[in-house]
């Protein structure tokens, strides 16, 4: 006999034989193949559809909020609160009022138009139709150029309107086709908390933003507003940049001017808010990256559990095909030769389970895209990973049963039938 | 290949060996001090009663067992204290198992099953495949080559298992009682074909306990407790060893 090795199987010949003796034992068990994978199934489907949503989500949010007004400011007595405390604080703040504003508009030099606007959920009605939670909105001059209000019908409200605190207002699409539907509503009137409105043009419809709509509208002059529900409540103040200058820049500034204005002794927090689109979109962030934790932790559960049953069901393929193990090392099998064969299975099988979860996920997410509006899309990277994961779960758990199977005597495998 | 065999080299050496299984606190001699020497060639039956301890030396004979104490050589190369990997890597190229209850892999078809060792000799698919078909052809099942066990008679499978044991041309065939779940019938010609194999050079070495399959070979070594209680030449033409 030769010394040294024979010509051993080069590896991929070892490579597929194993995977076509996978898949061979696994379609013989279709069944409990099916119910071996499940956890690994569902730890990859909710992966999938988890990233496919929150990425849907993402992609809506910031088409829907950061359009409506990139380039602005907003300054308000509250601001992005998460915390009780934060919120008491706040409440101790002084209004802002027309006073911050005037002095907004004074004394900021990057300032492109500074606009103060006061809101309020109301009922409006015309003749005997009632509306109600109409977002009724009070607004100085430019308000045009802080948000979408382009008009459709009618004109929108001038600046005249605004100094002499007309009662006069523009409505959004929604409130004028329920208010006077097949009607022209220019020229009539609405009734908002007992004071009659002249509608003198439409917005052009703005369409929804997760499931609300922007078109549920009512905008008066400021005054108008002040005369209807009281002057005493915190104006928001938007401010938009001129070109060429960005929102931090913008924020700074209107940061000092505030706090000279209002005499924040140095040191001292701010006793005011400044937040953007991008504050906004960067708290929604923070808040999908913990429902995307939470989907881990549960992802982490699935694959444990699904680990644990390939095993399990790799143990009880060990001990069906203890013949087969006899008979493979009599003609010659190897430790490793087995190892790897039932390693591969076990891979195999957590693969399979895998490919099935992606499917599962992508219909999820298919089905998500159908009902809803979110643009709900795979991302080709979560499936790279769950599959990869899914695959070392294999892995992993089929060391085991592998080694098991590595280790049988051939004489005592031979002997059992 | 270190001995050079010619015709009358040993291919067997076994000298003075002991196999001691322990059950329990007692220890039981399976086989008590065995010496046996097979030249190329020889087509030899080994018989006794159970417990006699022939399956135990069909086992080391065979490489899947090695012996407590003593010597075997096989082709002039230790066995005794080979590992586990050496020991699959003998067992893939110098013997071919024929076992009793054939031993197929019920899943795969006739021709994978006579693939099998060469799989574990790392050969190319196309070169099995020619080979396994070659071999299915001498054994008379070259338009079975498709057929999984279970849709082959007895006789037919024991016929796939006689092609695997040679696919990858060993040294040494064992055949472990290979008509003992036959009908008479079928295992005359399952003993025709092995009396053929024999006649073409190989070496067959045969475990039964039924004396008119024995006579067939031309030397019958009898263990009795663990000790060769017989060996004779069933030919007076052929010559047994001393």
């Amino acid at each position: 006999m030769s010394p040294e090795r024979p010509i051993r199987g080069d590896f991929w010949i070892a490579l597929t034989e194993n995977l076509k003796i996978a898949v061979r034992a696994l379609r013989a068990h279709k069944l409990r193949t099916v119910l071996t994978v499940l956890g690994n199934v569902v730890a990859v489907m909710s992966v999938i559809a988890v990233v496919s949503i929150i990425d849907g989500l993402n992609t809506y949010v910031s088409e829907k909020i950061l359009e409506q007004g990139l380039r602005v400011i907003y300054v308000a007595k509250f601001g992005l609160i998460t915390d009780d405390d934060a919120w008491r604080l706040a409440a101790k703040r002084q209004d802002l009022t027309q006073f911050e504003a005037g002095a907004l508009q004074d004394r900021m030099q990057l300032a492109g138009r500074v606009v103060a606007q006061a809101e309020a959920n109301k009922s409006v009605r015309a003749g005997r139709t009632e509306l109600r939670n109409v977002r009724v909105l009070g607004t100085t001059e430019g308000y045009q150029s802080v948000g979408k209000y382009e008009t459709e019908e009618g004109r929108a409200l001038e600046d005249s309107d605004i100094s002499r605190r007309r009662s006069v207002c523009v409505i959004g699409s929604e409130v004028s086709e329920k208010l006077f539907p097949q009607v022209d509503p220019i020229g009539k009137s609405i009734r908002v908390a007992g004071h009659e409105l002249l509608v003198v043009g439409t917005v052009v419809p703005r369409g929804n933003v997760l499931g609300q709509s922007q078109d549920n509208l009512v905008v008066v002059p400021l005054g108008q507003f002040e005369k209807m529900f009281g002057a005493r409540r915190s104006l928001t103040i938007l401010v938009s940049a001129i070109p060429g200058v960005d929102l931090e820049r913008l924020s700074d500034e209107a940061r000092v001017v505030l706090r000279s204005a209002r005499h924040v002794p140095l040191g001292a927090p701010d006793d005011f808010a400044i937040s953007t689109a991008e504050t906004y979109m960067a708290l929604y962030q923070t808040l999908t990256g913990g429902i995307f934790a939470g989907t881990i932790g549960l992802v982490a559960i699935s694959l444990v559990i699904g680990g644990i049953v390939i095993m399990n069901i790799m143990l009880v393929a060990v001990t069906e095909r203890t013949p087969e193990i006899g008979i493979r090392k009599a003609v010659g099998a190897r430790r490793s030769d087995l190892l790897s064969q039932f390693l591969s299975e076990a891979v195999v099988l957590a693969f399979f389970g895998g490919i099935l979860g992606v499917l599962c996920g992508i219909a999820f997410a298919l089905l998500i895209r159908a009902v809803t509006p979110l643009p709900a899309s795979i991302q080709p990277w979560s499936v790279a990973i769950s599959l990869a994961v899914a695959s070392s779960v294999g892995l992993f758990f089929g060391v085991y049963p592998a080694t098991r199977a590595a280790r049988l005597d051939p004489i005592v495998a031979l002997r059992q039938e | 290949m270190s001995a050079g065999p010619s015709d009358n080299s040993a291919l067997i050496d076994i000298t003075d060996i002991r196999k001691v299984y322990e059950m329990g606190s007692t220890e039981v001699n399976a086989l008590d001090g065995v010496s046996l020497h097979v030249r190329k060639g020889e087509y030899l039956a080994i018989m006794g009663p159970s417990g006699s301890g022939k399956s135990t030396l069909m086992n080391i004979v065979g490489c899947l067992d090695t012996p407590t104490s003593g010597s075997y050589k096989l082709r002039g190369t230790e066995i005794r204290e080979r590992d586990d990997d050496e020991l699959a890597r003998i067992r893939n190229q110098e013997i071919g198992f024929i076992f009793q209850t054939f031993n197929l892999l019920p899943r795969a078809d006739a021709l994978h099953n006579v693939e099998l060792p060469l799989i574990y000799a790392g050969r190319p698919a196309k070169e099995r495949r020619e080979r396994a078909r070659g071999m299915l052809e001498m054994v008379g099942l070259g338009d079975r080559t498709h057929h999984r066990p279970n849709e082959l008679s007895g006789g037919q499978r024991q016929r796939v298992a006689i092609a695997r044991a040679l696919v990858n041309g060993p040294s040494l065939v064992l055949a472990d009682e290979p008509t003992g779940n036959l009908d008479s019938k079928t295992g005359l010609e399952i003993m025709a074909l092995l009396d053929d194999i024999s006649s073409r050079g190989n070496t067959v070495i045969l475990v039964t306990h039924e004396e008119e399959v024995a006579e067939r070979a031309h030397r019958i070594v009898r263990l009795r407790d663990g000790r060769i209680e017989s060996d004779r030449s069933t030919r007076t033409a052929a010559p047994s060893p001393a």
